[in-house]
């Protein structure tokens, strides 16, 4: 491990935690003030047979606080979204790669933030990459259907971007109702009189679609059809730009 | 005729419009429907792997002027349609609502004159913007010979505005368009650069109503049609960039659907890699600081097919590298081949933590493929060890090879690659010129 375990003495535990940013928070207190570095951090639901001795870390509100708040006053303001966008990527081992990636801000100061080529310094930029990258291509491939006047949406991301779709399809459809079903995370955005809120769903029973929104649907899809030319055909850069995973929810491909 | 027949023809015969980007304006949503973000957005891409963007059809397909290029010319026997402002407002909306488009982009044939075609479509524009509340982009196309005081509206309803220039020289228009002259295309271009510079808002007609043509205006130009080199066009564009402030310039390879003593046979191929260049130079004026003449000359007045424009320019300027990623201005660090505005600010702000080497580099996601021959770095603080041939190799662009030998005889003049029965063997040739060179 890099220069961040100065901090504390890399021991053989897994530490367990509720699945929650502030769990996950907890557990970085733990480490500090345990001074041991873990060999992973597993959400209790995810957590596998395993070779070493797991301890519980408890979500404790007032620590998970300290712990925040220390990251703009130790490291930097810019830190902190880059910590909590992480936490929501799909990045493998993320709570350990961000307890390192902390260890290694409280030694370094601001300065971690410019360490473009250090290698976990990096691992930790390409994560939000990924994820930001994938929240873009979905404000554009989200597709909504019309049932009776309010509009759903489902999708199927690697990492968990409804908390960063949420401001722009609130600003963009202010006056609607409107869900997004996230299927992978089980969770759904939903938006109604004017208030939005993610919540755990497990699945979503989508009634049968409307002769209206079937004409929008068939319009949508001719239009697609149309709109490419038989000359340009390139399927190639069609799929570098649209990558094949996207097209299940989409309308024009159904 | 029922609206969806109505889109199929005013999407087929809209679809040779080369720009479907929504980007320039950022505006949040309010009250209404609808926002704008600053860099555009794709909703999908269709099989030739163009952007859709915005709902791109016709307003009409009819047409009295008889454009020699254009599939919707009075002599051409198509089938015709035209949209009512209600029915292309309302499926505007319907398509917004479940985020298939950002906005629309709106052109039209000439229906019986300019202001009358362009009336139609500003009744479109204002039921949307009035009666539907709608904030979402608008592209609209201003008609040669269309009156002031409507260009003037149309600008104060939409985003973008544009004005094709539609061929690079005003001979190839005269020739191609005899219904439209230069004048009439640059005097809306004009009057469009004013009001943006203006600034206006409508402020009489709707509260927060945007600034004229608030996202820029832009351009097309029809490519492989007429005879005009490289080095003309882009000499173009740079004018056109300074002179209008246009946001774009966009070039549509020329398809040749139409059987004309004129124009290029019908059925060949549009020169794609030669419109694929072109909008690699046209990057390079725009975000990288080249000049025209950097990129191209009287004596070299066209592009090497084989090659990017960058590449091409670098490996005619050796002597201008290594230089030291640790040290070079962004400026500088923009010249080097695989170096873009991303890994360049990265590079920035990743040396002020310590000197980089190439391995850093590589972590930080800077491609070094074509861009270790022109650096130094903690590593090879004298750069790379390297042959004219190696070098010449590896900037090659690999597309060229998907591309095919008919694309390589789309250029002019055609490269000795015509009588080359491969590209790769037309490569080869390639290689040995430029090693000759440098
Ligand atoms: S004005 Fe010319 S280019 Fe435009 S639709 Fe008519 S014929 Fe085609």
């Amino acid at each position: 491990m890099s220069k961040s375990n100065n901090l504390a003495q890399a021991a053989d535990v897994l530490y367990v935690y509720d699945g929650s940013l502030a769990g996950f928070y907890s557990c970085v207190f733990h480490s500090i003030y345990s001074k041991t570095l873990p060999v992973d951090i597993c959400p209790e639901e995810a957590l596998q047979p395993s070779l070493y001795p797991a301890i519980y870390i408890a979500t404790e509100q007032d620590k998970a606080e300290r712990v925040r708040r220390s990251i703009p006053q130790k490291i930097a303001a810019e830190a902190l979204p880059l910590v909590e966008t992480v936490f929501l990527s799909c990045l493998e081992h993320k709570e350990l790669h961000l307890l390192e990636f902390l260890l290694m801000g409280y030694a370094q100061g601001a300065r971690v933030l410019k360490m473009l080529g250090d290698p976990l310094v990096s691992k930790i930029y390409a994560a939000q990459q990924h994820l930001l990258g994938e929240k873009q291509l979905l404000l554009g491939f989200i597709r909504f259907s019309d049932y009776g006047g309010a509009l759903a949406a489902v999708i199927t991301p690697k990492n968990f971007v409804l908390p960063f779709l949420a401001g722009h399809f609130i600003s963009r459809l202010s006056g609607e109702n409107f869900l997004i079903f996230d299927k992978t995370h089980k969770a759904a955005l939903v938006y109604q009189d004017r208030t939005a809120e993610i919540i755990p769903i497990e699945t979503l029973e989508l009634p049968e679609a409307s002769n209206e929104e079937c004409e929008y649907r068939a319009m949508w899809k001719s239009f697609y059809k149309t709109i490419s030319i038989q000359a340009r055909y390139n399927p190639k850069c069609r799929r570098t730009h649209m990558p094949k995973r996207y097209w299940e929810n989409m309308t024009e491909f159904n | 005729m029922d609206v969806q027949q109505k889109l199929t023809i005013l999407a087929d015969s809209a679809k040779y419009d080369a720009a479907c980007t929504s980007s320039g304006a950022q505006r949040s949503g309010g009250r209404g429907m609808g926002n704008t973000v600053m860099a555009g957005c794709c909703h999908s891409f269709s099989e030739d792997g163009r952007c859709i963007s915005l709902l791109k059809v016709l307003m009409t397909n009819h047409c009295v002027y008889d454009c020699k290029y254009c599939v919707n010319r009075r002599s051409n026997d198509v089938p015709r349609a035209a949209f009512t402002p209600e029915e292309l407002a309302e499926l505007t909306i319907q398509f917004y609502r479940r985020n298939y488009i950002e906005g629309l982009f709106l052109s039209s044939g000439v229906f019986r004159s300019p202001d009358y075609t362009t009336e139609q479509m500003i009744a479109t524009l204002e039921l949307l913007r009035r009666k539907y509340n709608f904030w979402g982009y608008i592209h609209a196309k201003a008609i040669p010979n269309t009156s002031q005081d409507l260009i003037y509206k149309l600008g104060l309803l939409a985003d973008r505005i544009s004005v094709n220039i539609e061929f690079p020289s005003e001979q190839s228009l005269n020739l191609l368009a005899p219904n439209k002259s230069r004048k009439a295309i640059l005097a809306p271009m004009g009057q469009i650069t004013q009001g943006i510079k203006s600034g206006t808002r409508d402020l009489a007609l709707y509260r927060n109503a945007p600034r004229f043509a608030s996202a820029g205006q832009s351009t097309q130009m029809i490519i492989g049609a007429s005879p005009e080199s490289d080095y003309h066009i882009i000499k173009l564009s740079a004018g056109l960039y300074d002179k209008y402030q246009l946001k774009r310039v966009f070039y549509s390879a020329y398809i040749p659907k139409v059987q004309d003593a004129l124009l290029p046979a019908a059925g060949g191929e549009p020169p794609l890699l030669r419109e694929h260049r072109l909008y690699q130079a046209d990057w390079l004026l725009r975000k990288y600081g080249f000049a025209p003449d950097e990129i191209l000359s009287e004596e070299t007045p066209n592009f090497n097919p084989f090659m990017d424009p960058k590449c091409n320019w670098a490996v005619n300027n050796m002597q201008l590298f290594p230089i030291d990623v640790n040290t070079a201005p962004k400026a500088q660090l923009l010249r080097v081949p695989g170096i873009g505005p991303t890994s360049a600010a990265r590079i920035v702000t990743a040396r002020r933590t310590g000197r980089l080497s190439t391995d850093d580099l590589k972590r930080m996601g800077v491609v070094l493929k074509r861009a270790r021959y022109f650096i130094a770095a903690k590593d090879q603080p004298t750069g790379y060890k390297y042959t004219k041939e190696g070098v010449i190799r590896s900037l090659i662009d690999p597309s060229v090879f998907s591309f095919g030998t008919e694309q390589l005889s789309l250029f002019t003049p055609s490269k000795p690659a015509i009588g080359a029965s491969s590209v790769i063997e037309a490569a080869e040739e390639a290689i040995l010129c430029l090693k000759a060179t440098i």
